[in-house]
């Protein structure tokens, strides 16, 4: 039969030519490609190893790590070695700064609640996730001033940090509801109070809340804890109270300037415009100073307004200016059709602005937000100059102690690295966070 | 009976601009209107005055008889009778296909989820996607977001659909799937007003031909009537152009 159909048999394939693969073959291409490569190579590792040996020599393999003072470390090294017993002597301070050492626990324990608080937003099949993120940031406030500032409770007081308490304690026990039954607080203790339809379902839920609030009032009520005055507070502990509170404010404060500044009303948004240019157009440290010496001008006589405060509320409305300019730029990356189709199916202003508009900007935005949190961040050290003991300052005061005179570089070695950790972790989760979020929905 | 759309000497100025030059057009219920014309002439600012995405500054709206008074909340129930679809989708980018079509009606119409899924499934099923649900819209072609647009529009129960151009962001295959959903929905007894250059849509599906330029109707009819003997010279030039 002469047309029966060739076969075709496939050719085995070859491995490609061992000079382009493997770690000689990446090497060949990426760092030797040309004369001028190489050198280029050769230079950069040399720059590498001279900087880095230097400060391993010196951070580590010179380094004093026992010692009574100053003196002792120069004997023993010179300047050739790190004097880290100095650093360690201060570490406390450089952490908490002149809180007094028997009432520490309680920042660390405002912090662990802090942490507590956020972990349900992490975790898988909790739902009310918006109203534990909302709750933490409106109500963890109250509480942590009490556990960080502490002093005599009157009623009001003693009801605000219940109310922290109510909202900290609700958080973990929908958390493990919905994680376990998925279902609620409030709808499951209706459950078992076997609610007959969803009106009582509501009544029997909030009044289990109410009860929540009453016994946390009592035990709130018992607590006593001795007032730390805010001119104690410092350190590392500083920084992360004028930074928290900056971030927590600006985001959405940020926002509500942005939507001002589109709105159509024009009371609001020259408001709005003005606000946000004047705080742009002037430098943080300026702001400082202005609210440090000249806000007790304005007030009235007798009324004094705490440095802290003072710095907190400066800081807070320079990081919402900007971070309402960076809000604007989301919105006005949303196309006109997205409002257009919301309107259209009969989606009110707030509805369309909160569910539609805001989700998809901040989306966008959370590259240029994370960087306004590091800037922030960084920026409190600039409290400094208006006599804040925040971790900056207090790295300088280790070296005017008698007993470690001059010890100035160890410390600032030491809180870069702080203020690296914090900062790359940051950095990093927005990284993350764009990925996550960004997933099935690009465009 | 009331008509669906009556439209009493619209006029709608862009600053000094008039784009909208007294219009009158009645639309009555079950009835299928085709608004065809030039680019610039007013097609789209009408259709979106109809359902006030634009505020008209002159002349009368009225929807099944309810006057549009120009105030969000009293206007909300008279324009909840309209469903829109535009020539670009709009579909919400962050929320799956269903979530795009059950958003309103939980946020609307305060309707229980599982309700709201269910209608978003039979509409999704009516355009035939259902089995996109869970994706995204922009993993979706062209036609199947423009077939989620009008699954989404329908599931808010509008007696009105508006179509603005609906296919002509679309390649040649996707305006086809596009078009039979829409045939389809005709066949159901909608009141639908379509903008679109689709002159095959108006010969089969339409029961009046609307013809505007520079703001003005310049002249309607039947589509039969209209395509064999137009009256005006402007209407037969565009004509020659598009055909
Ligand atoms: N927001 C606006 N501001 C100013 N002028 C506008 C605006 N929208 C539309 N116009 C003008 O109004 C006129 C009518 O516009 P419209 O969009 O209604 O036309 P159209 O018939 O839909 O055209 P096309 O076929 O290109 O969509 C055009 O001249 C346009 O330039
Ligand atoms: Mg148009």
């Amino acid at each position: 039969m002469s047309d029966a159909p060739l076969v075709f048999a496939p050719r085995p394939a070859d491995p490609p030519p061992p000079s382009t693969i493997g770690v000689v073959g990446w090497m060949r291409a990426n760092l030797f490609s040309s004369v001028p490569n190489a050198i280029l190579t050769f230079l950069g590792i040399y720059i590498f190893y001279v900087v880095v040996s230097a400060i391993v020599n010196w951070a580590l393999v010179n380094a004093v790590w026992e010692a009574e003072n100053r003196r002792q470390c120069l004997d023993m090294v010179g300047r050739s070695g790190a004097c880290w017993p100095g650093v360690a002597a201060w570490i406390p301070n450089l952490i908490y700064g002149l809180y007094p050492k028997d009432q520490v626990w309680r920042i660390n324990t405002g912090f662990l609640i802090l942490i507590a608080w956020a972990v349900p937003l992490w975790l898988p099949r909790v739902r009310s996730k918006v109203a534990i993120g909302l709750s933490l940031v409106l109500a963890y406030p109250f509480l942590a001033s009490y556990f960080f500032h502490g002093g005599q409770q009157t009623l009001v007081w003693t009801a605000l940090i219940a109310l922290g308490a109510t909202a900290f304690a609700w958080t973990w026990l929908t958390s493990l509801a919905e994680m376990r039954f998925g279902l609620g607080f409030g709808p499951l203790v209706a459950r078992l109070f076997g609610a007959a339809d969803d009106e009582r379902a509501r009544r029997i839920g909030w009044g289990a809340l109410a009860a929540l609030y009453v016994l946390t009032f009592v035990i709130v009520s018992q607590l006593d804890f001795v007032e730390v005055q805010t001119r104690f507070w410092g350190g590392l502990f500083l920084t992360l109270v004028i930074s928290g509170i900056g971030i927590a404010f600006s985001l959405p404060a940020g926002v509500v300037l942005a939507l001002g500044r589109r709105s159509e009303m024009p009371l609001i948004r020259v408001f709005c415009v003005t606000f946000i240019e004047l705080f742009r157009s002037v430098p943080l440290i300026t702001i400082l100073f202005m609210f440090n010496t000249m806000l007790p001008l304005f007030l009235p006589e007798g009324v004094e307004v705490n440095r802290l405060l003072r710095a907190i509320v400066a800081v807070c409305l320079f990081a919402s200016a900007y971070m309402a300019e960076i809000v604007r730029g989301g919105l006005q990356a949303i196309p006109k059709g997205q409002y257009e189709a919301a309107a259209a199916m009969g989606l009110g202003f707030w509805q369309s602005t909160s569910l539609i508009i805001l989700p998809q900007a901040l989306r966008i935005m959370i590259p240029s937000i994370v960087g306004n949190f590091i800037g922030l961040f960084k920026d409190t050290t600039l409290v400094s100059i208006i006599g804040l003991f925040d971790l900056l300052s207090m790295s300088r005061a280790v070296g005017e102690d008698t007993r470690w005179l001059g010890l100035f570089i160890e410390p600032f070695f030491f809180i870069t690295l702080i203020y690296f950790v914090f900062c790359f972790l940051m950095s990093q989760y927005s990284l993350n966070l764009e990925r996550r979020l960004g997933e099935g929905q690009r465009r | 009976m009331s008509a669906a759309i009556e439209l009493v000497g619209v006029s709608k100025w862009y600053g000094g601009f008039q784009a909208l030059k007294g219009l009158d057009l009645t639309v009555a219920e079950g009835e299928r209107v085709v608004v065809c014309g030039p680019s610039g002439s007013g097609k789209s600012t009408m259709i979106r005055c109809i359902n006030q995405l634009e505020r008209h500054q002159k002349g009368d709206i009225r929807i099944h008889g309810q006057a549009l008074t120009g105030e969000p909340k009293r206007d909300a129930p008279i324009l909840r009778e309209t469903g829109m679809v535009f020539q670009s989708f709009n579909l919400f980018p962050h929320m799956t296909v269903l979530e795009n079509c059950t958003f309103a009606l939980s946020w609307v119409k305060q309707m229980p989820l599982a309700e709201a899924e269910a209608i978003a499934m039979s509409h999704l099923e009516r355009v035939r996607i259902p089995e996109q649900a869970k994706k995204y819209p922009l993993q979706l072609s062209g036609g199947q977001q423009q077939r989620v647009a009008i699954a989404r529009a329908l599931c808010m129960a509008p007696r009105i659909m508006l179509f603005d151009e609906p296919t002509s962001a679309l390649d040649p295959e996707m305006i086809k799937e596009v078009l039979e959903v829409m045939v389809e929905l005709a066949g159901t007894g909608m009141t639908m007003v379509v903008v679109t250059h689709e002159m095959g849509f108006a010969r089969t599906v339409a029961d009046r031909v609307v013809f505007m330029d520079q703001g003005e109707i310049v002249e309607q009819a039947a589509p039969e009537v209209f395509f064999s003997a137009p009256r005006y010279d402007r209407t037969r030039l565009f004509l020659s152009q598009i055909l």
